[in-house]
């Protein structure tokens, strides 16, 4: 009766007040249906070529199927469009991919429990991957090589009952990934554990650990911690990570990444963006050290122009990068 | 906007509290803290014990709207509407809106666990006062 109640007074609520439509915050169709999407564009040039690329194109949509039930479906096409300005070659792949496709069961504050392919609940970067949301066109490394960024499995989660503002994810995964061919590490297992801390409205921190089997390497191991600072002027952001594979009963080999990137923004819609980060990987004998200067202009924030450039200590990787996205 | 924040608080110690914060006499809860509140309206909270919260807020710029965001939430609106972006890609949506302080009181009285913001001399025997500003 109380839920027939909510649902009619919902429903009237609705018909005579919907919020009218705001640019990023999707279409809001009724409390079961709610519909975005984003894409992205990028011109890159580096020493070998110049290329442009309609580089993602992406729906969503998510709702509240009961109070205690909701969804979210995502599906990506990355890598659209590529022409290389160089040679006049072009690369296409313009099939849709399950990026996201979870349910949550919101059982109370201390326990929600989400099921299905979803993002890694590992540090910030990771969680806010696309380029619209990011203030540079470029990941670090650290984000990209180093721990699967989605998972397929159960991430159990909710803030931890007693302690101020902490939150915990308990994650699993014990099958393969939902879509093989879209995920960068693929693996058949992966277990971890993450806490993070909202210090205050302005500072925050974080800590996660994780297992995971990759299909065409070793078991790997890592820890990570991060740490965010935002005000309405400075964000400050820092990752780093630590992993270990064991090869053989005598030899284990490390990889170890950290950036840190700092954000000013000197007004609303303009920022510059500095990021330095270390990466060594001993297992594929990597190590560079990467500093980006960026700027980023967004008229609204769900309209992102960013260009950056990054300087490489080694292989001679330096590049531009130039990227337009919006989320509708 | 340090200054306008400074301001409204400054205002609502001198003025006392205008507006509060409600819940239906029925549920069984007392007091809310800051924090709970900010949790409950960013939704990063959805319950209160057992209770599914159904957070209200008043539509458009109302400056009680306004005052709420700014002394509860901590935010003005343009980083709240940033901040609404950001939970848009995680699936999350901001709170249901209502017209008027009236159709809030409304909607209070009579949906369980639903919790709104009016003029405090609005309020009378059917709701319960849960925090004010």
């Amino acid at each position: 009766m109380k839920f027939i109640l909510f649902s009619l007074f919902t429903i009237f609520a609705l018909s005579l007040q919907a919020e009218p439509y705001k640019m990023g915050q999707g279409v809001k169709v009724n409390e079961m249906l709610n519909i975005g999407g984003y894409f992205s564009t990028e011109f890159e040039s580096n020493r070998s070529s110049d290329s442009v690329a309609l580089e993602d194109i992406a729906v969503i949509a998510y709702g509240d199927l009961h109070p205690m039930l909701s969804y979210l479906v995502e599906l990506e096409s990355a890598g659209f469009y590529r022409k290389n300005l160089s040679d006049d070659s072009h690369s296409s792949d313009k099939n849709f991919h399950i990026e996201r496709l979870y349910g949550d069961l919101w059982i109370s504050n201390e326990v929600n429990i989400r099921f299905g392919k979803q993002i890694a609940p590992i540090g910030y970067w990771n969680r806010e991957p696309i380029n619209v949301l990011r203030d540079t066109t470029s990941n670090p490394l650290y984000s990209m090589l180093l721990f699967p960024r989605f998972l397929t499995g159960i991430d159990i989660n909710g803030f931890i009952p007693k302690v101020d503002g902490v939150k915990y994810h308990l994650f699993g995964q014990n099958n393969n990934d939902l879509d093989e061919n879209y995920i960068n590490i693929p693996n058949t297992h992966f277990f971890g554990f993450a806490l993070e801390k909202e210090i205050s409205n302005e500072l925050s921190s974080g800590i996660s650990i994780g297992d995971f089997i990759p299909k065409s390497s070793v078991r790997s191991q890592f820890i990570q911690a991060n740490f965010k600072y935002d005000n309405e002027v400075w964000q400050i952001l820092a990752e780093g990570l630590v992993a270990k594979s064991r090869y053989s009963n005598t030899r284990d080999e490390y990889a170890f990444s950290a950036y840190m990137q700092g954000m000013y923004r000197y007004t609303q819609k303009h920022a510059v963006i500095g990021r330095y980060e270390y990466f060594n990987d001993n297992r594929t004998q990597y190590e560079d050290n990467i500093l980006t200067l960026g700027y980023s202009y967004r008229p609204w924030y769900p309209v992102s122009l960013k260009a950056e450039y990054q300087f490489h200590s080694k292989n001679d990787e330096n590049r531009a990068l130039i990227s337009f996205s919006v989320l509708f | 906007m340090r200054s306008i924040f400074l301001l409204i608080i400054m205002g609502a110690i001198l003025l006392g509290a205008q507006y509060s914060v409600i819940i239906s006499k029925k549920i069984d809860i007392s007091s809310l803290s800051s924090q709970q509140l900010r949790d409950l309206f960013l939704q990063k909270r959805r319950t209160i014990g057992n209770l599914k919260i159904i957070p209200i807020n008043l539509v458009g710029q109302d400056s009680a709207r306004t005052a709420f965001e700014m002394t509860v939430l901590g935010m003005d609106r343009d980083h709240l509407n940033n901040y609404w972006i950001k939970q848009h890609y995680q699936g999350i949506s901001p709170p249901l809106t209502q017209p008027s302080f009236e159709s809030i009181k409304a909607f209070v009285e009579n949906v369980e666990g639903a919790l709104g913001y009016i003029p405090s001399s609005m309020v009378d025997a059917k709701v319960k006062i849960l925090y004010e500003f």
